[in-house]
């Protein structure tokens, strides 16, 4: 029992508690609350993962905006106090389906081994996927921008209030 | 002949003029359609002739293909179609003359010679077809145009009812040709008719497979030619105008069940169960459509169970081996019985009736109709020297030689029953005294009844025992392989039959003059009492009979099979609403069953790759 | 060098991919089923970052893909939102199971 496994062990109880958690809240704003928990264990997952960089964007992309957007969509929307609740037959079906598929790749998963360990990732890990994303990825890293982009125009265009859908 | 291609194009061509510019045309449409069909029987006079002098000929082009298999469209001449395209396009045109006269009246005349000419493309479309799939398409292409001229006079129910059972039981037929078809293909890999009967002569094809195949055409060959038991449509689609049932019902259409079965002679010949089955079917439908002829009163549909009983006697002649029998006896059966319903449509302009004890007398009015319609029962009941007389002997004498004795016996006393109502018929409606004004058909009418009564009574000579089997040796020298042999019939065969003839016609002499004078019982008359009985007992026996079996299966069908019907159809509607409550249009639901779909495809991956 | 096996890191994303899927296919509140769908992503971007360290030809590419993922799941949000509250301006629902207008 090292370290590491410990960090790892705790990591992981706070990704999956965040995880149930959310699902069994009952309340909107709880939940996404819930969710932040998540994503900062796998930021954390993350740096154990020698990808700092990529742990610091999950912090402030996952962590910051995506929750903000959340909790603006539930503030702009109305909530009843309760989640409506979901018939129990059609949970034990999900469920069921769910379980079978967690097993099946469980069993696929639980031996992998893929060879050796990377181990330079640590390295100036900042630096290396700065290079690598300027050199071999420039092209979808622009394309990447044009979707954002995209993105953006046309959330505002169909969050725009609609005059003449109102009229009609 | 490079006409040949003409022959279907022209009433093609007549069809598209007369449909885009039928406005116009009008009364003049007859006109058109009669030119052009004119033309495609000169087409067809000039492919006839030559293929006496440069033999057969064979035109194909690729189609598209299928990977190797490749389908192909085109015109074959062999003896067999370049006799019934002269039959196919003679009787067109000659029926569309006739119709210049007999729908003159109609308002929707033009319509009419529209159809007339797409039917006659249709069926000689059919007849040049090299191979099944494209004879299959002509095939159903002269079903719809029955259908349509059936139906001409839709505004009258009945018109109604007999286009959709005429669509509809040949529709039946029609399943069994095309699986037939299918099974060709599927043992032989081609729809050409060659390779097919190399590949049924080399015996490629099972035996019992080749019975199959060759019974299922015959069961869509039964739909098209009216036989027992699909032949319940024919004499319903005498609702139709008369010249339809001249043409259609009566020379071409019905007659290409008879023909599919000699196209695909060589096939049934190799399997002694089909030609049995074919020989039964024709024999039987033979006798018993004479029988149900004997009783009615409709004079179409006399001449309509007139023409089942002699379809059934092609068949007969071709399930018995007389190949040349069936072919000959079609070909005069198409000049006087095409006869026999112009006259009749000619009686029926005059009269305005169809019921033949509602008329007599009519032979003073109508002169020429009534010479001209003796001439036609002549010629069917097989009197000497007439076209009928030798197309049956042949027909008797290849059904003696194969040595069948019941279906020879069978033939034999449908000649007599043919003779008797077919002169019952005349005598009813020619003799006597005058009962009704009539006035004599127009020139135009008269004309094509002529030019048929003359083939009616020269059309035998191509075949007769004195003057040589032209006919057989042309028909020989089909490039399929086909054995045609001349039968010798001892002499006392022609010389019963022409005395059974002659006793039918004596009998229906003495039948409609007991009907008419209303004579007391005297010795002669004794025998034609006793011949009134039988058509009594046919009656109770045939139509009560019928009628019985005719209400065991309505309640049958009522209860047992509509009631299957309704719950199936609820069953279906229980699917379907089970089907449309799982569409919910939620999208969690899709995502569920989608999942659930991958879900089973990981499982099967996982235990047939030994995952587990 | 790490200790922790990949399986490891495979076996929590694997709970976070079900757990999110659950949630997406049984929340009847659209932002949840938003919220959902965003941790399914990222059990996704977990296993890219872990193929990173521990994969066939590990190096830093599995980072950068996770990168674009992360990218177009901000703008999946974005979209998924702005749809959202469209929807319940003409609705006055984030209701999934009232949502069923493909049905007609």
């Amino acid at each position: 029992m090292n370290g590491e496994l410990l960090v790892f062990l705790f990591l992981f109880l706070v990704t999956i508690t965040g995880g149930l958690l959310m699902i069994n809240l009952s309340k909107v704003i709880h939940m996404v609350m819930a969710l932040v928990l998540t994503f900062l264990g796998i930021a954390g997952l993350y740096v154990m993962l020698s990808a700092e960089f990529v742990a610091v964007v999950q912090v402030l992309i996952y962590s910051g905006a995506i929750t903000i957007i959340m909790l603006f969509g539930i503030m702009l929307t109305k909530h009843t106090e309760e989640e409506p609740k979901t018939s129990w037959a059609k949970k034990g079906i999900v469920l069921t389906v769910i379980t079978a598929f967690f097993f099946i790749v469980f069993k696929g998963i639980r031996t992998m081994s893929l060879g050796p360990q990377a181990d330079k990732l640590h390295e100036n890990n900042t630096e290396q996927v700065g290079l690598m994303l300027f050199t071999d990825y420039v092209i979808p890293f622009e394309l990447v921008s044009v979707v954002l982009l995209v993105a953006l125009v046309g959330a505002i265009i169909l969050a725009k209030k609609d005059e003449e859908g109102e009229e009609q | 002949m490079d006409v040949v291609w003409l022959i279907p194009i022209l009433p093609l061509l007549s069809f598209l003029i007369i449909l885009f510019t039928r406005p116009n045309l009008y009364r003049k449409a007859g006109i058109v359609g009669t030119i052009f069909t004119g033309a495609a029987f000169g087409c067809a006079l000039l492919v006839l002739f030559s293929n006496f002098a440069e033999g057969n000929q064979l035109v194909e082009a690729n189609w598209f293909s299928i990977d190797s298999v490749v389908l192909t469209v085109g015109v074959e001449v062999n003896p067999l179609n370049a006799l019934m395209l002269v039959i196919v396009t003679l009787v067109s045109f000659l029926v569309h003359m006739y119709s210049i006269g007999y729908m003159a009246n109609d308002e929707r005349i033009a319509t009419f010679f529209g159809y007339l000419g797409l039917f006659t493309f249709a069926m000689t479309g059919l007849v040049l077809s090299p191979n099944l799939l494209q004879l299959y398409v002509f095939w159903e292409l002269v079903g719809v145009c029955s259908f349509l001229l059936v139906g001409f006079y839709f505004y009258k129910p009945e018109a109604k009812a007999a286009a959709k059972k005429a669509f509809i039981v040949t529709r039946i037929g029609d399943i069994g040709l095309l699986v037939a078809i299918f099974l060709l293909f599927w043992q032989t890999g081609s729809f050409e008719l060659d390779v097919i009967f190399e590949s049924v002569l080399a015996g490629d094809i099972t035996p019992s497979m080749v019975t199959l195949i060759a019974i299922l055409i015959f069961i869509g060959a039964v739909g098209k030619s009216g036989q027992f038991p699909l032949h319940t449509w024919l004499p319903d689609a005498m609702e139709g105008p008369t010249p339809v049932s001249a043409l259609i019902h009566a020379a071409t259409m019905v007659a290409a069940g008879v023909y599919l079965v000699a196209v695909m002679y060589p096939l049934f010949s190799s399997s002694e169960t089909a030609m049995t089955t074919v020989a039964i079917t024709g024999g039987f439908t033979a006798i018993f459509a004479a029988t149900i002829a004997l009783v009615q009163r409709d004079i179409k549909r006399i001449l309509a169970y007139s023409t089942i009983s002699q379809l059934g006697y092609m068949m007969l002649a071709l399930g018995a081996a007389g190949y040349t029998a069936g072919i000959f006896h079609l070909t005069t059966h198409a000049f006087f019985k095409a006869l026999l319903f112009l006259a009749a449509g000619s009686v029926i302009h005059a009269v305005h009736e169809q019921d033949i004890f509602k008329m007599g007398g009519l032979r003073k009015q109508l002169p020429i109709t009534a010479a001209l319609c003796l001439i036609g029962c002549l010629s069917i009941s097989g009197f000497p020297l007439l076209a009928g007389f030798f197309s049956k002997d042949e027909i008797l004498a290849s059904t003696y030689a194969d040595g069948r004795y019941v279906l020879f016996t069978m033939a034999l006393l449908t000649a007599f029953l043919t003779a008797f109502y077919m002169f019952r018929l005349y005598f009813l409606v020619f003799a006597g005294n005058e009962s009704s004004k009539a006035k004599e058909s127009s020139r135009i009418m008269l004309i094509p009844m002529f030019i048929l009564g003359v083939l009616s009574v020269v059309g035998g000579y191509i075949q007769t025992a004195w003057f040589g089997t032209f006919l057989g040796d042309w028909l020989e020298t089909s490039p399929y392989p086909i054995t045609v042999d001349h039968p010798t019939a001892p002499i006392w065969l022609p010389i019963s039959a022409i005395l059974l003839s002659l006793a039918g016609i004596g009998l229906a002499w003495m039948y409609a003059k007991k009907l008419r004078y209303g004579e007391r019982l005297n010795p002669v008359h004794r025998l034609l009492f006793h011949k009134y009985y039988i058509d009594e007992f046919y009656r109770v026996t045939i139509v009560k009979g019928t009628r019985v079996i005719g209400y065991f299966w309505m309640y049958f069908d009522r209860f047992i099979i509509e009631g299957g019907a309704q719950a199936l159809i609820g069953l279906v509607k229980r699917m379907a609403r089970a089907g449309s409550d799982i569409q919910s249009g939620q999208v969690q639901t899709y995502g569920t069953v989608a999942f659930s779909g991958l879900v089973v495809v990981l499982l099967l991956i996982a235990v047939i790759g030994g995952y587990f | 060098m790490s200790s922790i096996p990949l399986s490891a890191f495979l076996l929590t994303a694997l709970l976070l991919f079900c757990i999110g899927l659950y949630g997406a296919l049984t929340k009847r509140n659209a932002v949840i089923v938003l919220i959902s769908i965003e941790l399914m992503l990222n059990a996704v971007n977990l296993n890219l970052v872990a193929f990173a360290k521990y994969g066939v030809g590990a190096s830093i590419r599995g980072q950068v893909f996770s990168l674009f993922t992360i990218t177009v799941a901000a703008a999946e949000a974005a979209v998924g939102l702005a749809i959202l509250i469209a929807l319940y301006r003409n609705r006055a629902t984030v209701n999934v199971d009232e949502m069923n207008t493909l049905k007609k």
